[in-house]
């Protein structure tokens, strides 16, 4: 730390960040001794402890750097857990941190919560779950990449070589209808218990919106579904796909109405998400020519239901859902971690 | 008021280096394949070339599990014990 002679004008304080490079473009809330001791004792740890590691980068994240730059976010010391949580799932090596972090597809790192902690934090999942307004959905996704930029030196230009970016990877955090939902939700559906609080990250460098307002059944919404995702200029088409569908308020309560499971719905999608291998030729996405028996030979787009990963957000009008493809033809996998929120976080799961 | 630094520098290891080939004639090279399009390609005509100016011979070759993951153990013991020289890195 240093002294600066400007703290008089909080503004010059905040300059002093963007001076230094410590920055993501916007203003950071400077830490304070009493904030950072704060945000470390939320989540029950000690400034010198080990949240996580990327060996093959040299890569050690302590715990007193990931709550500076949780406070410079503008979290709110009780979401320090959150971030930590978001943190080990960044470093599980399941998630193989290196590729979704530098690659030039720019990809987000989405955080989906679920849990007691979404209502006790305040964080949405109802309307506008991706967008703005909500201070812990800003803030938590937001510590995330200041921590990768900062503590874990991906930054742009250096070991983050995204081609354009995407919003997203300013912050990218919602939460799960935990109450409202067709199924058990996300978390359950990975291994956890309903009454334990988690985090799962999914790397994504897209975020399509997909509209329907005419389906009354699962095929013909779900058939949407499967279009986008195996669009030709989807980054993720030649080998197989882990994927983030996100059902909105009408089409949840279209597959609820039906009674059609998670697996039914992962099923019809792992079946229906395919294009034709003249296709992939016609788009120079497979090289050659288009030969005989291309047009009627099919490739599809995920290997196994579990790939596709579904969680219900958003508000309940509208016909609006959302997928969020994986980074990387599964050579990063999503990584649910359960939050301890009286301590630190344990029990990472791929 | 404090300014409080939130960056990390890379852990810093030591790392043993091979001792450097006095020459290049006749190496056992070793070859680590990405998996990135077109990798294998550039890696085969690489070694063509080598052999041709300094009849160096692929005796190993390491194709990754994904451009994302690092060379595991027995790939690295295998590069180690078989090959005098290795070339990797290929980028987009």
């Amino acid at each position: 730390m240093s002294e600066i002679d400007e703290a008089a004008d909080p503004a010059a304080l905040i300059e002093a960040y963007y001076d230094a490079g410590w920055t993501d473009g916007l203003p950071v809330v400077p830490p304070s001794d009493a904030s950072i001791a704060a945000t470390l004792a939320a989540a029950g740890l000690q400034g010198h402890e080990l949240l996580g590691e990327i060996p093959g980068r040299n890569t050690e994240v302590i715990a007193e750097k990931a709550a500076i730059n949780t406070v410079m976010a503008g979290c709110r010391p009780e979401y320090m857990p959150v971030v930590v949580a978001a943190v080990r799932s960044l470093c599980d090596p399941a998630f193989a941190y290196h590729g979704p972090a530098s690659s030039t597809g720019g990809s987000a790192m989405v955080l989906v919560v679920n849990g007691p902690i979404v209502k006790r934090l305040g964080i949405n999942s109802g309307n506008n779950a991706f967008g703005q307004g909500h201070r812990p959905n800003a803030t938590i996704g937001r510590a995330v990449r200041l921590i990768m930029m900062n503590a874990m030196n991906t930054r742009p230009g250096f070991l983050d070589r995204a081609t354009l970016g995407n919003p997203g990877k300013y912050s990218f955090c919602f939460a799960e209808h935990d109450d409202d939902h067709p199924w058990e939700p996300l978390h359950v559906s990975r291994g956890l218990a309903r009454h334990e609080s988690a985090v799962t990250l999914i790397a994504s460098n897209s975020l399509y919106q997909v509209y329907n307002q005419l389906a009354a059944t699962p095929p013909p919404l779900l058939l949407c579904f499967a279009d986008a995702l195996a669009n030709m200029g989807s980054p993720n088409l030649k080998g197989f796909n882990q994927t983030l569908i996100v059902f909105a308020g009408e089409h949840s309560d279209i597959v609820r109405a039906a009674k059609w499971s998670r697996a039914d719905v992962q099923g019809f999608l792992v079946e229906h998400t395919r294009r034709r291998l003249a296709d992939f030729k016609r788009a120079a996405r497979i090289p050659g020519a288009v030969a005989a028996g291309d047009e009627t030979t099919w490739r599809h787009i995920f290997e196994r239901p579990d790939d596709i990963l579904i969680a219900c957000a958003g508000g309940r009008a509208g016909s609006w859902s959302a997928c969020l493809p994986g980074w990387g033809n599964k050579w990063t996998r999503a990584v649910t971690t359960r939050i301890d929120d009286a301590g630190s976080s344990h029990g990472r799961q791929a | 008021m404090k300014l409080f630094d939130p960056t990390s520098k890379p852990v810093e290891r030591a790392v043993a280096l091979a001792p450097r080939p006095a020459s290049p004639r006749g190496l056992r090279l070793g070859l680590v394949d990405n998996t990135k399009h077109n990798s294998d390609t550039l890696l085969r005509k690489l070694a063509e070339r080598l052999a041709a100016r300094h009849r160096m011979t692929v005796t190993v070759t390491n194709r990754k599990r994904s451009p994302s993951h690092e060379v595991d153990e027995a790939g690295i013991a295998a590069l180690r014990a078989q090959a005098d020289l290795v070339i990797s890195g290929i980028g987009d």
